[in-house]
């Protein structure tokens, strides 16, 4: 048990060295551990999860952290995940804080900020892929139902390419929304969520 | 006000960051990102304890050093106002309330029904949405960052390697040596590009007063 937590709080602390760009590089990172190589989670869980966390109010990352955590170990496995996402943090932080004036134009600096980004923009493509087979390529609300509805002959599609029609209508909404207007976050996940019960009530 | 707030004893300092930051994680949902305005808001207009001009570096410094964007900005707003104690009761405000409210959802999570259609047309509906934000974020970041075929072909390279399992700590871990040599390579390039750039322009410069000299002389 104690063990375990203090593996988790390492663990985390690994990955808030890691995460360069935001909350969201935790996808990738959490999924190689969590999901491919401990299968302490399935990735339809950890869909679920990230779902909870951006739901939720807080950093995405923080939140993800807790419930990974709190599903390992608990409470005490919950509290070793957060602390080990924010002991590095305060520690590099209070450090930079003080020199990256001194510091952020000297090679070391702009050759690292400059390959872990663009590793970052790689991995953040990458955790799309991992939410489109989630959401859009899946069967949750199947093809056959959508092509019924409107009398359609529809193609008869391999095994994971089949496409969900309700995860394209919200995905593609959501993107339409948020670059087009200024409808805040909160709004957005929450007409997704009624607009998702609704269509499965639909279909 | 700024006097006031240095005129304020350390602890009240320390209990201002708590509650500030407590308040800001637990009205904020979205990314570490979404809570700008509202830190500018109650740190730049409200409080007066930072200039805008801090803010932007702060915006700049929490998308440097690694670690979520909200305990960064947490941190160096917390450093800021009250040093190292400041630093660790901001990012403890922030922790707080995300904290409680996941363990209260994870610990009701088993007593939902998951074979409930409406549950799951919920959680399906968050996630298609969810899907575009990153995807939106990611584009964001793609414009902001990759700016030449080299770039695009490098973070190509990597986006494969993902796919492929192979361990996105080490992906990262490799992209900082290749940073290093990328960069390196960049400013000679721009050196040398820089040096015959100035030869070409001293080379014209002497083309142009030799040619003066010329119609000079024609004119003698």
């Amino acid at each position: 048990m104690l063990n375990h937590c203090i593996i988790l709080f390492f663990q985390f602390c690994k990955f808030s060295v890691l995460c360069f760009g935001g909350g969201y590089m935790l996808i990738p990172l959490l999924t190689a551990e969590y999901v491919d190589r401990e299968q302490v989670l399935t990735m339809s869980e950890f869909g679920n999860l990230c779902s909870v966390a951006q739901v939720t109010p807080g950093p995405v990352g923080l939140n993800t952290a807790t419930y990974v955590g709190y599903v390992n170990e608990g409470f005490f496995g919950a509290l070793a995940a957060s602390l080990g996402l924010i002991v590095p943090t305060v520690l590099i932080g209070c450090s930079a804080a003080a020199g990256i004036n001194r510091w952020k134009d000297t090679f070391l600096v702009k050759g690292m900020l400059k390959g872990t980004r663009l590793a970052a923009v790689a991995l953040i493509m990458f955790a799309v892929t991992i939410f489109l087979g989630m959401s859009v390529f899946t069967q949750t609300i199947p093809w056959e139902a959508f092509g019924a509805l409107f009398k359609l002959d529809y193609p008869v599609l391999p095994e994971g390419f089949r496409v969900s029609p309700a995860g394209v209508l919200i995905c593609g909404a959501t993107i339409a929304l948020m670059l087009k207007t200024k409808v805040p976050t909160t709004a957005l996940l929450l007409g997704s969520a009624a607009a998702g019960a609704l269509l499965s009530a639909w279909f | 006000m700024e006097m006031e707030i240095r005129t304020l004893s350390r602890g009240r300092r320390l209990l201002l960051l708590y509650c500030s930051f407590f308040r800001i994680t637990a009205l904020v949902v979205g990314g570490g990102l979404a809570m700008l305005p509202v830190i500018e808001e109650i740190f730049v207009v409200k409080r007066k304890l930072l200039t805008r001009e801090e803010l932007l570096d702060m915006t700049a410094l929490t998308q440097t050093v690694p670690g979520i964007i909200a305990i960064n900005s947490a941190v160096y707003i917390g450093m800021k106002v009250a040093g190292v104690p400041g630093a660790i009761a901001a990012a403890a405000g922030a922790v707080t309330p995300p904290f409680t409210v996941i363990l209260v959802i994870a610990s009701l999570f088993p007593h939902l029904d998951p074979k409930n259609r409406y549950l799951l047309g919920v959680f399906a509906g968050i996630r298609a949405a969810v899907t575009g934000m990153i995807l939106v974020t990611g584009c964001r970041m793609f414009r902001r960052t990759v700016k030449s075929p080299l770039e695009i072909a490098v973070v190509l390279v990597f986006f494969v390697l993902a796919i492929m399992k192979v361990s996105p700590a080490l992906l990262i871990l490799a992209a900082v040596p290749f940073g290093w040599c990328y960069v390196l390579w960049q400013t000679r390039r721009l050196a040398r590009a820089e040096q015959a750039n100035g030869e070409s322009s001293k080379v014209s410069a002497e083309s142009a007063s030799e040619s003066r000299r010329n119609e000079e002389g024609g004119k003698c």
